[in-house]
C-alpha cells in the first residue's frame, strides 16, 4: 500500500477548527480530533493525487505505518482513494449490483438539492404566480408526456439485457401524460393543452433523455431511475411530505384541485406499477460493467441531476419573468 | 355578439410592459400601445381567460362589461396591435414573403433573447471576470456542439439543393470552436483542460435542441440558425460587450481578439444569409407549417434567454467548478 498514490476525493470538504479536523464527503461526515486531527492536518497538502504514501511519510516526517494507518481508515471512510483505481477500461469490472449501490449512494446526495428547491416553499407558502402554479402542472404534464419519446427511444435501441425492461417500461407509461393532460382540461381546452409548449427547460430534459436513450440503454434509465425516485416512495415521511405540499397548494390556490388530483392520481399510477424495484431489477441482470461503462453511465445519472434542477429553475425563473400561460405556439400573426 | 366573436382573437407577444405617466406602455413587435390602468386590467383579464374553458358570462362578471361592450373593446385592442384574429391567418404564403415575415420579427426576437439581467450586469461593472470566462466557455462548448447538429442537417433534409447549402455552412463552421479555445489559453486555461470539460446543461440543451429540429424538419433548423447568426450581423451590437469586459473585469485582448476574428469571419461568409437563400428554394409554405417554423425559431429565442441564465447562476457562484469536469465516480 505504501507505493499507491492518495486522493482526498474531489468532492470531499475539508473545515479545520483547533484540534479538530472535519471532513465532509456526500451524506457523511467524519471528524478527527487530537493526535490524529493534527497528523490527517499535515497530510492533507499532500494527498493531491502526486506522491506515494511512502513519500508523503518522509516529507513529513512521520513512520510510514502511522501515515499507512490513517489513510486506511480514510479509504474506509470513503473519503481518500488511491490512483491505483481503475480510470480506463483495463480496470477491474464493477458487477451491476455494486453499481446499483454506488448510484444509490450518489443520487441521495444530489437530490438534496432538488428537494430544496425554493419553487416548493414559493409554492406551499402561496408565494408563487399563478403562472408559476398552473405552469408547474404544464411543465410536468409535458415532461410525463415525452415518456413518447425517450422511453419508445430507449425501448426501440435497448441491448439484448435490458430490452425487456425498457419495453415494459414504456408500455405502462406511455399514457401517464394523460392523467395531468385531464387535470389541466379542467382549466383549458383539451386541443390547447396538446399543442402547448413546454418550456426550454423542460424541452432540455426531454431531449437529455432522448439522447441517453438513443446511445446508451443502461445509462439512460440509470439517470431515469433518478428522476423516478423522486416520484415513486413508498417512505411514509416522503409520502407524507408530499400530501401537506398538496394540502398547501389547494390552500393557497383554490383553482388546483383538478390539477392536485391528476397529481395523486400519476403518483399512485407509479406506485401501483411496482417501479420502485425495476432498476435493482435491471442490475442483477446486466453483465458486469467496465470502469468506462460506470463513468458513463454515472455522468449520466449527474446531468440528469442537473437537468431535473434546470427543470425546477424554469419553472420558477422562467414563468417569474414571462408570466404568460398556457404557452400557445407562435403563428405569423402572434408575433 | 356571441361567445364566438370574442373567440375569434388570440393575444399577440408582449415583449415589455412598463409604467409611463399613469398608464401603462404595452411593446408590441411594430409598435408601443398605451392603455389606462382600468383598459389594462380589463386587457389583462381578457388576455388570461381567452384560452381558458371559463364562460363569457364568468369574464363579463369579472370585468363589469357586457358580452356587447367587451368585444367591441377586443375589437379595438385588434385594430390597436394587442390580439389578433385567427381568421386572418393567411392560407398558404412563398418562402420569400416568409423570409420577410421573419426578418421583420428577428430584432423584436433578438431583444428578448438578450434581455436576461446578465448584460445590463456585465456592462455596468457588476460582473466579473469569471461570468466573462464563463459565458467564453460555453460558447467554446456551444461552437464545438455544431458537430452535434449542423452535419445531423444535412442528413435528415430530402432537398438537394437545401443540403447542399447547410453543408456548406457545416464546411465552413465546423472548427470555429478553436477561436474560443484560442481565447481561453489567453485566460490561463490549458487546450486540454478546456477539451476536457462538460458544457453546462443548458448548453447542452441548447444543441440537443437544434439536433431535434435537424431531425424534424430543415426549415426549422434553418430558422433556429438564422437567429443564432442574426445575433453576429453587426459589429456595433457586440463590440461593446467585449469592450466594456476588457475596461471593466481587466480581460486581456490576447481573449477578445479570437472572438472578434470568428464574428468577422462570419459576416465573411455572410451565414446571416443562408436562412433567404433556403427559403428562396422553397416556392409555397403553408399557414401550418409556417407556423411550427416560426414556433422553433422562437423556442430558440428562448432557450438562449434560459442558457444565459443558467450561465449568470452557476458562474457566480465563487464555488462552482471552472471549467466543469466530467464526473469520476473513482476520483470524486
Amino acid at each position: 500500500m505504501l507505493s499507491e498514490i492518495p486522493l482526498l476525493r474531489r468532492s470531499a470538504t475539508v473545515s479545520p477548527a483547533p484540534g479538530r479536523v472535519t471532513i465532509e464527503y456526500l451524506d457523511d461526515e467524519i471528524t478527527l480530533e487530537g493526535a490524529g486531527a493534527d497528523l490527517l492536518e499535515r497530510l492533507l497538502p499532500h494527498f493531491d493525487g502526486q506522491t506515494s504514501l511512502s513519500g508523503i511519510a518522509t516529507r513529513v516526517a512521520e513512520p510510514p505505518a502511522r501515515v499507512e494507518r490513517l489513510a486506511s481508515e480514510l479509504q474506509r471512510a470513503g473519503v481518500l482513494t488511491f490512483l491505483l483505481t481503475p480510470s480506463t477500461d483495463s480496470g477491474p469490472m464493477m458487477t451491476g449490483l455494486e453499481f446499483y449501490a454506488l448510484h444509490r449512494r450518489y443520487v441521495s446526495h444530489w437530490l438534496r438539492d432538488v428537494y430544496a428547491h425554493p419553487l416548493w416553499e414559493k409554492m406551499v407558502t402561496g408565494k408563487a404566480a399563478r403562472a408559476q402554479v398552473i405552469g408547474f402542472a404544464f411543465e410536468k404534464y409535458h415532461y410525463i408526456e415525452g415518456a413518447y419519446e425517450h422511453m419508445a427511444l430507449a425501448a426501440a435501441n435497448a441491448t439484448p439485457e435490458m430490452m425487456p425492461h425498457l419495453a415494459r417500461h414504456f408500455i405502462e407509461e406511455y399514457m401517464h401524460g394523460d392523467i395531468y393532460r385531464k387535470g389541466l382540461s379542467s382549466l383549458f381546452p383539451d386541443e390547447l393543452v396538446l399543442y402547448s409548449q413546454p418550456l426550454p427547460s423542460t424541452r432540455a430534459l426531454i431531449n437529455f433523455l432522448n439522447e441517453c436513450a438513443s446511445r446508451n440503454s443502461f445509462g439512460y434509465y440509470a439517470g431515469n431511475e433518478l428522476l423516478q425516485m423522486t416520484e415513486n416512495t413508498s417512505d411514509e415521511g416522503e409520502s407524507s411530505s408530499i400530501n401537506k405540499f398538496y394540502d398547501a397548494l389547494l390552500k393557497h390556490y383554490p383553482y388546483t384541485k383538478r390539477l392536485v388530483d391528476s397529481f395523486i392520481a400519476h403518483t399512485n399510477a407509479d406506485q401501483s406499477l411496482g417501479h420502485k424495484d425495476v432498476f435493482h431489477e435491471m442490475c442483477e441482470s446486466v453483465p458486469p460493467l467496465t470502469p468506462r461503462e460506470v463513468k458513463d453511465a454515472m455522468n449520466i445519472v449527474k446531468s440528469m441531476a442537473e437537468h431535473l434542477m434546470l427543470f425546477l429553475d424554469g419553472i420558477d425563473v422562467f414563468y417569474g419573468n414571462f408570466p404568460t400561460v398556457p404557452r400557445t405556439p407562435c403563428n405569423l400573426l402572434s408575433e | 355578439m356571441t361567445q364566438a366573436n370574442l373567440h375569434a382573437y388570440s393575444p399577440r407577444r408582449v415583449y415589455s410592459v412598463t409604467p409611463c405617466d399613469g398608464a401603462l406602455a404595452f411593446q408590441v413587435r411594430e409598435c408601443v400601445i398605451e392603455l389606462g390602468p382600468a383598459e389594462a386590467t380589463t386587457y389583462a383579464q381578457l388576455a388570461e381567460w381567452l384560452p381558458t374553458v371559463r364562460s363569457v358570462d364568468e369574464l363579463c362578471t369579472a370585468v363589469g362589461m357586457d358580452e356587447a361592450k367587451l368585444t367591441r373593446f377586443a375589437a379595438h385592442l385588434g385594430a390597436a396591435g394587442l390580439l389578433y384574429k385567427k381568421a386572418d391567418l393567411p392560407a398558404e404564403l412563398s418562402g420569400e414573403a416568409f423570409h420577410k415575415a421573419f426578418s421583420e420579427i428577428l430584432p423584436s426576437w433578438l431583444s428578448e433573447a438578450f434581455s436576461h439581467p446578465y448584460w445590463q450586469k456585465m456592462m455596468s461593472g457588476l460582473g466579473s471576470k469569471r461570468l466573462y470566462t464563463g459565458w467564453l466557455i460555453e460558447l467554446y462548448h456551444y461552437t464545438r456542439n455544431a458537430n452535434r447538429h449542423m452535419p445531423l442537417s444535412c442528413a435528415h433534409s430530402r432537398e438537394k439543393a437545401i443540403k447542399g447549402l447547410h453543408a456548406k455552412h457545416y464546411a465552413e463552421e465546423w472548427d470555429h470552436y478553436h477561436f474560443f479555445a484560442k481565447a481561453l489559453t489567453a485566460l490561463g486555461y490549458t487546450r486540454a483542460a478546456i477539451a476536457e470539460s462538460v458544457p453546462l446543461p443548458m448548453t447542452l440543451a441548447l444543441s440537443n435542441f437544434m439536433r431535434q429540429a435537424a431531425r424534424e424538419d430543415i426549415l426549422a433548423y434553418s430558422i433556429c440558425s438564422a437567429v443564432l447568426e442574426g445575433t453576429t450581423t453587426d459589429r456595433s451590437s457586440y463590440n461593446p460587450f467585449y469592450e466594456a469586459c476588457a475596461k471593466l473585469y481587466d480581460v486581456p485582448q490576447e481573449a477578445i481578439r479570437p472572438i472578434y476574428a470568428h464574428l468577422d469571419l462570419d459576416v465573411q461568409y455572410q451565414h446571416s444569409d443562408l436562412f433567404h437563400e433556403v427559403l428562396c428554394k422553397v416556392p409555397s409554405i403553408s399557414a401550418e407549417h409556417a407556423s411550427r417554423v416560426l414556433d422553433y425559431g422562437h423556442q430558440l429565442v428562448e432557450h438562449i434567454w434560459l442558457w444565459t441564465e443558467n450561465i449568470d447562476n452557476y458562474y457566480s457562484n465563487p464555488k462552482s467548478a471552472l471549467p466543469r469536469r466530467p464526473f469520476d465516480p473513482f476520483l470524486e
